[in-house]
């Protein structure tokens, strides 16, 4: 059923398109794109500023070096979160919780470290492989708890994933405030700094690379689950029909628990790459909403892995953007990030209008 | 006699098809119109074009005489066009009264709830309906809801009814009160086009026939010009044999044995209530009834999807009570299930998948974790050759494949064996339902070369006729109870059709 709305103008109908071409598609995006940056430059205007020069400020994070990278590392939380949602959607699983699993995934990471600067407790080369191993473990553990809860006693999962979110910057909130806090950080609530060893610079010694390393291994893993396991083949049925996956012979329940653990345990990861890669510490507010910003990234991505690697960088650099704006020209923060807002709002408007057709009514007046 | 629709030289394409090839079609007033055809003949989608709901590559529409170009369904409901689909489109937690208004588009916050009833109610008391508006779409039996779909459609004033196989969910009953009503439609000067499989229900209920195939017209014709043994020439280009085919297997050991079962039904009350049968190697057990009577959930039972409240369930002597279905799957159970576009498959995925939903797991298609995609590729293509399906490809998705070809995938996969060989027992629910005469065939063929090579069938279904022509016993099933078991020799419709009532009469 389409939904309806009705207004004194008539009856504004929305239906799904069936099928569309290419060309529509791409020109359709780029549209949007040009509308949302005749918004910006109104915007801009309004507030005394040059749009041209801003525009140059925006579109040099995709062509000045260090700008890209700074891009990309913004982009690996949200595409590891993003893969994760990929595999829950699919599921039919609507996981909004990727920012608690985030948080949990920041947990462990840190956890580890302090283990170890503090108690000496393994040797250096082990910190990162225990650092990796149990961010996805905790993430994946948290996002087991709505994933158990549907599975046992068919309880939805939109909310218990997004309630959790706050459970889980709240501990963050608690152990920098509390256990973690830096003794020698002046009473500021925040972790020690990490130690080179438990950096992400693996590769090229840059996070940025090893983040885009380990975007582009999560997305082949997430695929290869997809498309030539066969728990990924589980997952895809129980997404489409839990009582066709039954009549498979599929066993419902553990696919979801195994679905939700691989979500949440990706986004874990995702949160590694925040306080070892973006950060370098633990600190209240570490993710500014990464999680979230991940939910669109799946939805606009279709789901499909190396899309959702391409669709990240692309959001990683207007979160990068909003900070050069700052920075070169001065722009309030509030301002930059309304001019965010409104790509993305347009890109989302654009996506509807590309998927649904969208029409007016006029009222019948031909009442018997 | 007035020309109510004309279609000409209608085109159109799918990929890797043409569905319908320079159709010319007409639709008189006062006339039921039957369009016949095989599984993917176009006929659904000669009807969607007239619907609105798909755009024609070429041809021309005129409704009335006029030329009309129909941008969506709105454009056709507003000239007066009305289509029951192949399945239901009902919003099953609402009233039949929200639902019928709901096709209206009436403004929501003027609408007199009372006067629609009262309206409603009329209407469907011309046709011989007794329906209660408020009561909601679930609590109501298939022939009901199809009275709902059709109630909506009248109700907006429709006067040209299009039915897609309307028969196929329908007990004889209701199929009779169907065709009454239909017959009464068009003496008010409506144009009904009903599509159906059926030839006895093209020559009951029909004035004129067209016969579609691959795509094309092959003929159409005044009812009473023709015969039922043209019509299938006509439908699949060579002569039908009608009547008894007879496999003689000799019967094996007990392969399933079913003692004093019950089983809760979806409502929460129990639909099979202490059945007890047996079927042998190379049987073919039938079981007869009117449908919801309990055979879903005794299949159901059967296959591993459903957990009997008590009883016993034996497998070749070994007791599978309370097993889920992957278990059943691997014991060498094949369930068709009825419905097979809901329960069976998968829409969204590809041929391959839904060929390999069961088998996905088990070599030499997988080790357990890793998908073997060559392997199954490969043994797709031997299967849609082997059982004749007709899609572009094996990569095709199959919700593009019509009734009839979804039917033949589900039973490749059940029957192939391509899960642990030739399955020890077949529960088959309705298998041949939507499907045309020569798929019919080949699935009663199929049966038949299955009881050969000694597995145990049961064969649910409400037709009589192939009923009898493929049982070796038919258990007469009703109110969740087996009322009797008859030997084919001593089984007929008339005694089968006593079993059914006596029940009823105990009931009452
Ligand atoms: N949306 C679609 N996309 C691609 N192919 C389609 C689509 N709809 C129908 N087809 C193809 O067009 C052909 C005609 O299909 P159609 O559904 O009209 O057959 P039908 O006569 O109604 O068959 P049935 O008796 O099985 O319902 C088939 O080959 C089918 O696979
Ligand atoms: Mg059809």
């Amino acid at each position: 059923m389409p939904p309806k709305i009705e207004t004194r103008f008539g009856r504004i109908r929305v239906e799904r398109r069936v099928g569309y071409g290419r060309l529509y598609s791409i020109s359709m995006t780029l549209l949007s794109l040009a509308l949302a940056f005749l918004v910006v430059a109104l915007i801009l205007t309004s507030l005394g500023l040059d749009p041209i020069k801003a525009f140059q400020v925006i579109f040099g994070v995709f062509t000045k070096p260090s700008l890209l990278l700074e891009s990309i590392k913004q982009s690996i939380p949200i595409c590891l979160a993003a893969l994760g949602l990929g595999i829950a959607f699919k599921m039919n699983f609507w996981n909004i919780g990727a920012e608690g699993q985030i948080y949990m995934g920041m947990i462990a990471s840190t956890g580890i470290v302090l283990l170890h600067e503090y108690y000496g407790f393994f040797y250096e080369w082990m910190v990162m492989p225990l650092m990796f191993l149990t961010s996805f473990l905790l993430g994946g553990a948290w996002c087991l708890i709505p994933g158990a809860l549907k599975a046992r006693l068919g309880v939805n999962e939109i909310l218990p994933t997004l309630m959790l979110n706050y459970v889980a910057i709240l501990i963050v909130d608690f152990l920098v405030h509390g256990p973690w806090r830096d003794p020698k950080g002046y009473g500021f609530p925040l972790s020690i700094p990490f130690p080179e060893y438990a950096k992400l610079n693996i590769v090229l010694g840059d996070p940025a690379y090893t983040g885009l390393l380990l975007s582009i291994l999560g997305a082949a893993a997430a695929f290869f689950l997809l498309e030539y396991t066969r728990p990924g083949f589980e997952i895809k049925v129980v997404g489409q029909s839990p009582a066709v996956a039954r009549y498979a012979g599929i066993h419902v329940r553990s696919t979801i628990l195994l679905g939700s653990f691989l979500a949440g345990g990706l986004a874990g990861i995702g949160g590694l790459s925040i306080v070892s890669g973006i950060i370098g510490r633990l600190r209240p507010g570490a993710s500014p909403g990464y999680g979230y910003t991940a939910i669109i990234v799946a939805a606009l991505a279709g789901l499909n892995p190396w899309v959702i690697v391409a669709v990240s960088i692309f959001f990683g650099g207007l979160i990068t953007a909003g900070g050069a704006l700052q920075m070169s020209m001065g722009i309030p923060k509030a301002a930059a990030q309304m001019i965010q807002a409104v790509i993305f709002l347009m890109i989302l408007v654009g996506e509807f209008i590309k998927r649904y057709k969208v029409t007016i009514e006029r009222p019948r007046v031909d009442e018997e | 006699m007035e020309k109510l629709v004309e279609l000409r030289g209608i085109v159109k394409r799918f990929p890797g098809v043409v569905a319908n090839d320079r159709v010319d079609f007409e639709l008189r007033r006062g006339e039921v119109h039957a369009l016949l055809g095989e599984n993917g003949a176009g006929k659904t989608t000669l009807m969607n074009i007239l619907y609105g709901l798909y755009k024609p590559d070429e041809g021309e529409i005129y409704v009335r005489g006029r030329r009309v170009e129909l941008k969506s369904p709105r454009d056709a409901i507003s000239l007066g066009i009305g289509m029951v689909h192949q399945n239901f489109r009902l919003v099953e937690s609402h009233t039949v009264l929200e639902n019928i208004i709901l096709g209206l588009g009436e403004d929501k916050l003027r609408i007199d709830f009372e006067k629609h009833r009262r309206r409603i109610m009329e209407l469907a008391e011309r046709y011989g309906w007794r329906i209660d508006p408020m009561v909601r779409i679930w609590q109501l039996s298939a022939g009901e809801k199809q009275q709902v779909e059709l109630l909506k459609i009248l109700y907006r004033g429709a006067e040209i009814l299009i039915l897609d196989e309307p028969t196929s969910v329908l007990t004889v009953q209701e199929t009779r009160r169907l065709f009454e009503a239909l017959r009464r439609m068009a003496r008010e000067g409506k144009g009904i086009i009903f599509i159906t499989h059926k030839l006895n229900e093209v020559m009951e209920v029909s004035d004129r026939v067209t016969v579609m195939r691959k795509g094309r017209v092959v003929i159409t014709k005044e009812t009473r010009e023709t015969t039922k043994a043209e019509l299938a020439n006509y439908m699949i280009g060579r002569p039908i044999v009608f009547g008894q085919k007879k496999v003689s297997a000799k019967l094996g050991s007990i392969v399933l044995k079913v003692i004093d079962l019950k089983v809760l039904g979806d409502r929460g009350y129990p639909a099979i209530n202490g059945v007890s049968l047996e079927v042998r190697r190379g049987e073919i057990l039938g079981i007869a009834g009117v449908s919801g009577n309990g055979q879903v959930e005794l299949a159901e039972a059967i296959a591993g999807l459903r957990r009997p409240l008590a009883g016993r369930i034996l497998l070749n002597g070994v007791d599978v009570t309370g097993m889920d279905a992957g278990k059943m799957i691997e014991l060498g159970v094949a369930y068709i299930p009825p419905e097979g576009n809901k329960l069976g498959i998968v829409p969204g995925f590809r041929v391959v998948d839904n060929l390999f939903l069961k088998a996905y797991r088990y070599p030499p298609y997988s080790n357990n974790l890793l998908l073997n995609w060559g392997k199954m590729l490969e043994k797709a293509q031997e299967l849609i050759e082997e059982f004749g399906i007709v899609t572009p490809s094996a990569l095709s998705r199959t919700s593009s494949l019509s009734g009839g070809n979804i039917q033949r995938l589900i039973l490749a996969r059940e029957l192939s064996g391509i899960v642990g060989g030739i399955p020890r027992l077949i529960v088959a629910a309705y298998p041949t339902k939507g499907l045309d005469i020569g798929a019919t065939e080949f699935v009663h063929d199929l049966l038949l070369r299955y009881k050969e090579m000694g597995s145990g069938i049961i064969f649910i279904s409400e037709d009589l006729e192939e009923l009898l022509l493929l049982s070796d016993k038919i258990a007469v099933i009703s109110g969740g109870r087996i009322r009797g078991v008859l030997a084919r020799e001593e089984a007929d419709a008339e005694k089968i059709g006593l079993l059914m009532s006596e029940a009823v009469i105990q009931a009452g």
